[in-house]
């Protein structure tokens, strides 16, 4: 249970406030609602090159970094196809530090050529580092596309390509920021050793000022409805093969998200969990599989992705999962439900270990709709039945509904 | 008007409280650590064992026995096991390292009564039946297989071998032929001679009734382990610093490592090194991410860092850089380390690192679980709370002339091994 008190200033900006005077910190969270799905198709990867961008210096401040640190702060920052996500932590004495930086960079950047320059070449060597230069690393890039037609998932955060990045212009970053960086779409969350009072008077103070702007509706492209299985191969030098398999499923929003994630559970929470035990452990055709929900804003996907164990066949090793999948449909246990269950709540505790992370869990469950979210997940997954998960199952999980990307290794044949 | 200029008032950094562990001596002489704070419901019991690769022949059997221990005992198979814990939302945590290997069991308040005696079964009655180990040499050799073909796995293992040659658990390089060590006797011998004989501390933390308290003691003390506190010698091969090329070809970045073998925490260095290694490569804002990074663009992260044995530690700088700037990296971070050995910190970085170190600590307390960890550290080396309260005076005395002595002992060039995988 998280306590916390909710007030949004007259620009629009939403404020939370958790307080806790155990911890001579404070965290500050502020969620932009704004993501690689709000990229124009040939600059992609931008939301996420912004996010970069937000701390190469704001208008009345050359470096975000330094005055931060010398405050005794710390701060990260990530981005998704649906928001960007900047937090720092700071001692409690030094509070006002963070406010006076993050208002001044949701008020304007500095938008230095330098800056940007030399962000697109960070970009790109994390497009190497993390997705080109790994095994597997690009295996997302291509099943995007094959599960996605039209919606703009259909791309990853990092972009679809370094050519978007590297084309990337001072211009286009300004027009970015005036879009989508402003107090009325955003989320702020101050948790920890501060109380409301102080916060309001530091919101008045450094956050009243920056003006709303009009926001302009999404409108994003609905993906029609999948009708027939899809399928890509891919050869590449890598040591082992190895398996995806996305199904198209609700937005985070549907009531039926719940159900779907334990649908997810079902298949491969903890070791005990069928696609483990079954694939595994008794067949052997996997040396590891799992399942997971990816919970997108707008209408998202069920994963299944395994490692093929070296020596079995790929269609053999597929068949399997469908198998399972069929099986599941005939019904789970009371004590399968149960166990599921028990783990969604204990989740949900042992997310909520530190200050950053209770400021985050609020700024999200606020961008759903309402902060106490945050603090009605154990009661919503408990109302889920065997039969809404059954259900699910059975809509969502068959092949029409199915990408299937196998990534081979060019030893085997 | 406000003025965004000039950054509000900063109160610089005092005194830090860290809140104590209560000790308590078990049966057999091995204490335990309570830490009782939290918001949440959370259990979280870790049992400490001197179990690390350094009292295994090989590596691979004290890892293999770490992570074997919970796949099936006494009478229950591993599907058993997960399934009674899975029920529970609870969940355990095997960790092997050079010095111990720890068994740790997270739980919530409400279900440790049913955890607890999981806990036990795998502790007292592990079976490492043939066909879990199987399982897991598969497991192991696919993704042994799948690092080979990382530039950074490469360039580690051939760092740490060249740091401390092939009769060190640490410089040792695991080949899939090493997983057929793995049998049921070799992991038995390695279990009944380092857990059941060597329990060296238990650290149990979160939010705990008096209750819990008793039957987590009871079933601690029913286990009759043998307590454990060896001072331990290591010998280490002297070796000199050597540069290495491992070629990966096709690969579009080239990993790093520049280091040299170190010291551990007791030594009269270790606080003035940490300070200098924070502004050499230790946060966001260091030199090395300063000009790697943020002003050249030539990686998406570098950093420095000291690690740390019971006996001994290394220092290892540690990046991925695209292949067509390997050369201009490397020069680079020899100019950094050469500018810190030449040139004075200028007072105001020094400063800033010095506030950003404390604010950092404050952040390693935060949280119920992460002040458990540094208890447990310091219970380790068998230190006290004085060690972290040095620190903090040391941080706020040392001078840029310390930063720079320190630099000219432990930063020149001709000590350090350069280990780059590359195309």
């Amino acid at each position: 249970m998280i306590q916390f008190e909710k007030f949004e200033l007259a620009n629009g900006l939403k404020v939370i406030v958790h307080e806790d005077n155990s911890t001579p910190l404070v965290a500050m969270n502020i969620l932009y609602k704004v993501g690689a799905r709000d990229e124009d198709p040939e600059k992609t990867g931008f939301a996420h090159l912004f996010e970069h961008l937000m701390f190469g210096g704001s208008i009345n401040i050359p470096s975000y970094d330094e005055p931060l640190q010398k405050a005794g702060g710390e701060n990260n920052a990530f981005t998704n196809n649906d928001f960007t996500n900047y937090y720092l932590t700071i001692p409690a004495s030094n509070l006002e530090t963070g406010f006076w930086l993050e208002s001044d960079r949701m008020l304007s950047l500095a938008f230095t050529e330098k800056s940007l320059e030399v962000q697109r070449n960070v970009v790109i060597e994390e497009f190497r580092q993390r997705y080109l230069n790994q095994p597997y690393g690009d295996a997302w890039l291509k099943l995007r596309p094959l599960a996605y037609k039209v919606h703009p998932y259909q791309w990853a955060t990092i972009g679809k390509e370094i050519s978007h990045i590297e084309d990337a212009t001072l211009e286009d970053v300004k027009d970015f920021f005036k879009k989508w960086y402003a107090p009325n779409n955003a989320i702020l969350t101050i948790a920890g050793n501060c109380s409301v009072e102080k916060a309001k008077e530091l919101c008045e103070k450094w956050f009243i000022p920056i003006p709303a702007v009009k926001l302009i509706d999404r409108n994003l492209p609905q993906e029609p409805k999948q009708t027939e299985m899809r399928r890509l191969e891919v050869r590449n030098d890598v040591p082992s093969n190895q398996i995806y398999l996305a199904f198209h499923s609700c937005s985070r929003y549907n009531k039926d998200f719940y159900a779907t994630d334990l649908l997810s559970d079902v298949l491969s929470r903890g070791k005990s969990s069928r696609l483990y035990q079954q694939l595994v452990k008794e067949k052997k055709l996997f040396t590891d599989i799992g399942a997971y929900m990816l919970g997108d804003l707008d209408e998202s996907l069920l994963l299944i992705e395994g490692k093929i164990s070296d020596g079995v066949n790929p269609k053999e090793a597929e068949d399997a999962i469908f198998e399972l999948i069929e099986e599941l449909k005939n019904g789970i246990t009371e004590k399968e439900l149960e166990k599921i269950k028990n783990k969604a709540y204990s989740t949900v505790l042992f997310s909520e270990m530190s200050i950053a992370n209770k400021a985050l869990n609020l700024a999200y469950y606020e961008m759903l709709g309402d902060a106490d979210l945050a603090n009605q997940q154990e009661y919503i997954y408990n109302a889920i039945s065997s039969a809404d998960i059954i259900n699910i199952a059975k809509e969502i999980l068959v092949k029409e509904n199915c990408s299937v990307l196998t990534y081979l290794s060019n030893k085997h044949d | 008007m406000i003025n965004r200029n000039t950054s509000p008032n900063l109160v610089p950094p005092t005194k830090i409280n860290i809140p104590d562990a209560v000790f308590s001596t078990l049966k057999n002489n091995a204490p335990m650590l309570i830490i009782n704070s939290g918001t949440q419901e959370v259990i979280k019991i870790d049992l400490i064992f001197e179990a690390g690769s350094t009292y295994s022949s090989h590596p691979i059997i004290a890892t293999g026995c770490n992570r074997l221990i919970e796949e099936g005992s006494g009478q229950y198979s591993s599907a058993e096991i997960s399934e009674m814990l899975d029920q529970y939302g609870a969940y355990f945590i095997t960790e092997s390292g050079n010095d111990f290997a720890t068994i740790s069991l997270y739980t919530t308040g409400k279900f440790i009564h049913q955890t607890l005696p999981v806990l036990k079964t795998i502790l007292t009655e592990p079976t490492f039946s043939q066909e879990e180990i199987d399982t897991y040499s598969m497991q192991g050799k696919q993704r042994l297989a799948v690092n080979m073909n990382k530039v950074d796995f490469l360039a580690r293992r051939n760092f740490l071998n060249a740091l401390y040659g092939d009769n060190h658990p640490l410089g040792i390089i695991t080949e899939v032929s090493d997983f057929d060590k793995l049998n049921k006797e070799s992991l038995l011998k390695f279990y009944d001679k380092n857990y059941r004989n060597k329990l060296r501390a238990v650290v149990v933390a979160g939010k705990l009734s008096t209750v819990q308290e008793e039957e987590i003691k009871q079933l601690i003390n029913g286990l009759n382990f043998q307590y454990s506190n060896a001072n331990y010698e290591t010998n280490i091969d002297t070796l000199n610093p050597k540069n290495l090329y491992i070629s990966k070809k096709d690969s579009v970045q080239a990993a790093i490592r520049i280091g040299k073998k170190m010291f551990n925490r007791k030594h009269e260095d270790y606080f003035d090194f940490t300070i200098l290694n924070t502004i050499l490569g230790g946060y966001f804002g260091s030199r090395l991410m300063s000009n790697i990074r943020e002003d050249k663009g030539f990686t998406y992260g570098i950093g420095s860092g000291l690690a740390t044995d019971i006996n001994d530690g290394y220092f290892f700088i540690s990046t991925e850089v695209g292949a067509s700037v390997l050369n201009e990296a490397l020069k680079e971070i020899y100019f950094e380390l050469e500018r810190l050995q030449n040139d004075l910190v200028p007072d105001e970085e020094l400063s800033l690192v010095k506030n950003y170190l404390f604010g950092s600590f404050q952040r390693s307390i935060d949280g119920v679980f992460a002040l458990s960890e540094r208890h447990k550290t310091l219970h380790l080396n068998n230190l006290t709370k004085d060690h972290y309260l040095e620190y903090i005076e040391r941080l706020k005395n040392i001078s840029s002339e310390d930063i720079r002595r320190c630099a000219q002992k432990h930063l020149v060039k001709n000590t350090l091994c350069e280990v780059v995988a590359g195309p």
